[in-house]
């Protein structure tokens, strides 16, 4: 079983999703039972658990909230074009 | 045997990049650096780095992936830079944190933090939830906001955290605890009620 120390040191360092199996059984085991560090350890693996899921979500979905303004889509492309050349001119 | 050299996926085209990944990849920077134009200079500078890497591209994933690869890079100096303009300094509240006596020997930073007022692993499923997460993001405040998307969005070791933002590791844990709890007033805030439906 782990102490307190150990399980905030453990997920301070890694995400519990990437610990081995035994480790994050052990490290449930304890933010179920312990009474000191009560809801904080548990409180940090639902954090690690919402970015994991956010990351999937943002990686699948394309966010309305920020879209490229039209004007610098067409800086960028002419940039790309010009840059693009420039390197089949180096080759 | 000779190995075939072949790309396991397509490669698009640099002329493509901006009208397939240029919404993906600024949604992604401003996520990190709210701010506008910082996030299309990241964009930017992706692009341009991803032509002069094209060659070494093995297509073995999504060129996607491997653009915003380059941009995690991007993103990173823009944190860096910004730290060097405002040094992170910590306040009184996070310094006492730092030496009481319960933070050196549990590592914990608060006993009994209060219980989410809705169920976050129920909002999962729902896409809007995401975008209020996205927003949310920006209320917690520098320094715990660098930290919160060095460490938990970019997946960076303490290690190499610690060494950007120029902290120590217990004091990167409280960042992280201040960022934890300003995301989770400001997603109560939004969102408490709205997965009841």
């Amino acid at each position: 079983m782990f102490t307190c120390k150990q399980v905030s040191h453990s997920l301070s360092k890694d995400d519990y999703a990437k610990l081995s199996l035994t480790k994050r059984f052990f490290l449930q085991l304890h933010v179920k039972l312990c009474i000191f560090c009560g809801q904080f350890n548990r409180q940090v693996m639902d954090s690690q658990d919402m970015c994991r899921h956010f990351k999937e979500y943002e990686d699948t979905q394309c966010s309305c909230a920020y879209k490229l303004k039209e004007a610098k889509k067409d800086d960028l492309k002419a940039l790309l074009a010009a840059h693009s050349v420039n390197s089949a001119e180096d080759g | 045997m000779a190995q075939s050299s072949q790309p396991k996926v397509e490669i698009a085209q640099p002329n493509t990049w901006v009208d397939r990944y240029g919404n993906y990849l600024y949604a992604y920077a401003m996520s990190r650096l709210r701010n506008t134009e910082a996030a299309s200079d990241c964009v930017q500078d992706t692009f341009l780095a991803g032509i002069k890497a094209l060659e070494r591209f093995d297509g073995s994933r999504d060129i996607k992936f491997w653009l915003r690869g380059i941009m995690h890079n991007k993103i990173v100096d823009q944190i860096r830079k910004s730290i060097k303009e405002n040094k992170v300094d910590i306040d009184h509240e996070d310094e006492a944190l730092l030496e009481s006596f319960w933070f050196k020997y549990s590592g914990i930073t608060t006993t009994n933090p209060d219980p989410w007022q809705f169920n976050p692993r129920k909002a999962y499923d729902h896409s809007e939830f995401w975008d209020v997460f996205n927003v949310c993001i920006d209320k917690v405040k520098e320094p715990a906001r660098q930290a919160f998307v060095l460490r938990m969005l970019e997946d960076m070791e303490t290690e190499e955290v610690c060494k950007v933002m120029d902290i120590t590791p217990n004091y990167l844990w409280v960042l992280l605890h201040r960022a934890r709890q300003q995301l989770k007033v400001a997603l109560e805030e939004k969102w408490t009620g709205k997965d009841v439906k």
